[in-house]
């Protein structure tokens, strides 16, 4: 292997593994994260989340030899999950190294001057790219792509039948990673073939949000359709027609020999996709190696701000509006906050869009449920507590050096506008959205006796989290990959589901006990309280930090070399500590 | 005045200032020399209470800076070595924000800083992000930044880095004028011409030692040297200049 990659021109060589280095967004992490390490943190979610979708056709398997269409329908879902994961996972790659493909303006600087050709650096990038979506595709089908081919195959007469569902099953999520991850590139490349650069940089953050939202909303809005009836339904007609991922199922049953006749069109589409966006992404590096390299280095990077109205509104004093407005502007400019803040809010909304959908329009308003009550609880924890984690990641650690040289308050007056900023970004909108989804049920008082719950529960969520959190937000450095994501994830998720359901159950038995309610209310006010008041307590004694670590790297042991005494026969050191 | 009273700095034990003492008066401004990695930063950040002291004092007016930090705070402006600033937010958005961390008033603080952007030729670009402005655009910021609340010690540590001709003439009459208006100026720059026009005394670091502190004329006279430069290569530079860049030229020819 070694042998063979020497093989490879030394240019080659070298810029790969740079570019490898960075092909991770590094604005969307953190100046100074570990790649290395994030890759190795990446590769172990996506295994885990492959072993987890293993067991399920090991522990079915029984099921589908009972009846046919049980079998079928079992397939068919299982296959449509798998191919519409695979989709998200290359999506939010793409997404995580967005621009990465192409070359940006640090590129062109510091290799224009050296003698290296354009189509060298395509190459290195493109191959480095390569590596990380072959990464996400063969550690999230690590498990399943032999599970699922050893399930499907035993379905099979033919002895072959396990080989030719593997190589079906591999080909088509190679083929659709590939899809999705050549549509985003030839998107990019166009934009930036067809847009002016300072257009560019406005508008590339703002795509790169949008392919975000438009991945985690198509993956958690798309329906299953798990049958040939439902398929060939005229009014799924449509869908199918512009759904990529049935596309690639499609495509997977035609190479595994199991595509009903009426569903051959759906797999030409997935060919056709293929070869379009191949040819796009093709074309677009190309054009953009040739032409924009030039331009990248002759156009300045300074956007004009847009023009007209710029006015700033006041939230309370003129600290608080100053970290307010700071902490917004963080979260919504920088690549990195603005990622890590869209994921909790997709599954905000995603929480809010399932709901909306399983809401029949034009129907009577419905009883209230725990189907209700339970969404607005964990709407409310996610919201929370996903602002509190995007707090923790600094945006430039370099300039904090004003804050402490204009820290003239009190560290209780910072913490109090960091709560503030926690109500209007995340408590409010998140009451809102649940007043607005609560206004299809009844009875109106029980609506009204929960949102007052929602609110408690919500406060409460805040001064949690606030619970040493003697910060500003955005400012204090952190350790990247040393916070072990997937397990924090993990406990959050269980966390936040447990207590959902428990206060969704005691609220239901509340609403036919008003003396229950009343105690409710009692108990979450005092816990609201309680937490307000000692949270205050603690920032009156509080001290702002912006460092985790001490600024001290190494730390002397303070030991003198001490002269040898009468017949020593050796050095004796001697502690000044 | 500002009075450094045996003020000594470690890192890990290895000294970068050491037992520096000096004074600067207000109505002056006192620049302050030194080599790469002579400590100048290190007691810069001192002062303005970035980092604390290992040991020694630091008076201003009187009264020992840690006693009431904030109120120094107060009237203390401070350009940084290094232009480090957020670079999500505009100018003008960085501006205000300092503004209000320092509690000045909105309609007040909106009008210095558009008279300051004005003036350093920023007005224009106000709502331009910081990350595409260059070195001089954001030294301009940095400025403006440390002199909105009229401070009444001005602490400076390479300003002219990166700013075109105009500006820098510019802030040189600044300085001397904010001099002028009675408050304490501490200056320091490696543009040793600039130093001579700018600076009525000097105070030199080598190796975290205080070498010499005294009025420019004093140091002429004393070391019988015609121009600051000299008087500097004599007291801080170890090299033989010109055989050191014969060394590298031979060794980019071999």
């Amino acid at each position: 292997m070694r042998k063979l990659a020497e093989l490879l021109p030394l240019q080659f060589r070298v810029l790969y593994r740079q570019f490898l280095l960075r092909v991770v967004d590094l604005e969307a992490l953190s100046v100074h994260a570990d790649i290395p390490r994030f890759l190795g943190q990446f590769a172990s979610v996506l295994i885990f989340v492959s072993v987890i979708g293993a067991i399920g056709p090991i522990m079915s398997h029984e099921a589908l030899t009972a009846a046919p269409e049980a079998a079928l329908s079992f397939a068919w879902r299982g296959e449509q999950s798998l191919i519409s994961g695979m989709m998200l996972v290359v999506g939010l790659t793409a997404v995580i190294c967005w621009d990465s493909t192409f070359p940006d303006r640090r590129d062109v600087m510091v290799l224009s001057p050296l003698p290296v050709a354009p189509h060298m650096v395509l190459l290195a990038k493109v191959a480095a790219s390569a590596a990380l979506l072959g990464l996400a595709i063969v550690t999230l089908n690590f498990a399943t792509g032999i599970a699922w081919p050893l399930l499907l195959g035993s379905q099979r007469d033919s002895n072959w039948g396990f080989f030719q569902s593997l190589a079906a099953y591999w080909f088509t999520m190679i083929a659709a990673s590939v899809f999705l991850f050549c549509s985003v590139l030839t998107v990019q490349g166009f934009t930036a073939l067809l847009l002016p650069r300072r257009l560019l940089l406005r508008l590339s953050a703002a795509l790169q949000i949008a392919a975000f939202g438009l991945f985690l909303g198509v993956y958690f809005l798309q329906p299953s359709i798990p049958s040939l009836l439902e398929m060939a339904a005229p009014e799924n007609h449509w869908f199918l027609a512009w759904s990529p991922s049935f596309w690639f199922f499609a495509l997977f049953n035609q190479l595994n020999g199991s595509l009903p006749a009426d569903l051959g069109w759906l797999a030409s589409r997935a060919w056709i996709g293929l070869g379009i966006v191949v040819s796009g992404a093709t074309a677009s590096l190309l054009l953009c190696y040739l032409r924009t390299m030039k331009k990248t280095a002759e156009e300045s990077d300074l956007v004009p701000g847009a023009r007209g109205w710029h006015w700033t509104p006041r939230f309370g004093s003129a600290l608080q509006t100053a970290i307010v407005l700071f902490s917004f502007r963080s979260m919504t400019r920088s690549r990195q906050h603005r990622l890590a803040s869209a994921f909790y809010l997709a599954l905000v909304f995603s929480i809010a869009l399932s709901w909306l959908r399983s809401d029949q329009p034009g129907a009577s308003p419905r009883p209230l449920t725990p189907e209700f009550l339970i969404p607005t609880f964990m709407m409310m924890s996610f919201a929370v507590f996903g602002l509190r984690g995007v707090f923790s990641l600094p945006i430039s650690l370099t300039a904090n050096w004003v804050w402490r040289l204009t820290q003239l308050h009190a560290p209780e007056e910072y913490i109090a506008a960091t709560r503030r900023f926690l109500f209007y970004f995340a408590v409010i909108p998140v009451w809102l959205i649940s007043a607005l989804q609560s206004l299809s049920f009844t009875p109106r008082h029980q609506v009204a006796a929960h949102l007052a719950v929602l609110a408690l529960v919500g406060w409460i969520l805040a001064e949690l989290s606030l619970l040493g959190f003697h910060k500003v937000p955005f400012t204090c450095s952190y350790l990247p990959g040393k916070v072990h994501v997937q397990v924090m994830i993990g406990v959050f998720l269980i966390l936040a589901l447990v207590v959902a359901l428990s206060l969704a159950e005691l609220e239901m038995r509340a609403f036919n006990d008003p003396l229950r309610y009343v105690c409710m209310i009692g108990v979450l006010g005092a816990a609201t309280v309680g937490l307000w008041v000692l949270n205050r307590r603690r920032a009156k004694s509080a001290v702002l930090y912006f460092e985790e670590l001490s600024p001290e790297a190494v730390t002397t042991l303070g030991l003198v070399w001490l002269p040898p005494s009468g017949s020593g026969t050796g050095p004796s050191v001697h502690s000044h500590n | 005045m500002l009075e450094l009273r045996s003020v000594s700095k470690h890192f890990s034990g290895i000294p970068a200032v050491d037992d520096v003492s000096f004074s600067a008066r207000p109505g002056e401004v006192t620049g302050y020399l030194g080599p790469n990695g002579s400590g100048k930063t290190t007691t810069m950040k001192m002062i303005t209470g970035l980092i604390e002291m290992t040991s020694g004092h630091i008076f201003f007016q009187g009264k020992h800076i840690q006693d009431d930090l904030i109120s120094y705070k107060r009237r203390m402006g401070y350009v940084p070595e290094e232009p480090y600033l957020y670079n999500h937010l505009s100018g003008v958005e960085y501006l205000t924000m300092v503004a209000q961390l320092r509690n000045l008033q909105a309609r007040e603080s909106s009008e210095r800083i558009d008279g300051l952007l004005r003036s350093l030729a920023l007005y224009d670009d106000r709502h331009a992000s910081i990350s595409g402005y260059s070195k001089g655009m954001r030294q301009k910021v940095l400025v403006a930044a440390a002199l909105m609340h009229n401070p009444e010690l001005v602490l400076l540590d390479e300003p002219f880095s990166g700013l075109d001709v105009g500006s820098a003439l510019v802030l040189r009459s600044l300085i001397q004028e904010l001099a002028a208006r009675g408050k304490v100026v501490l200056f320091s720059s490696h543009e040793l011409d600039t130093v001579e026009r700018v600076c009525s005394r000097v105070v030199i670091l080598h190796r975290g030692k205080l070498v010499a502190d005294d009025s420019i004329a004093n140091l002429r006279s004393l070391m019988a040297l015609p121009t600051l430069e000299q008087i500097f290569s004599q007291l801080v530079v170890e090299q033989d200049t010109e055989s050191m860049a014969r060394q590298i030229a031979d060794l980019i020819h071999a």
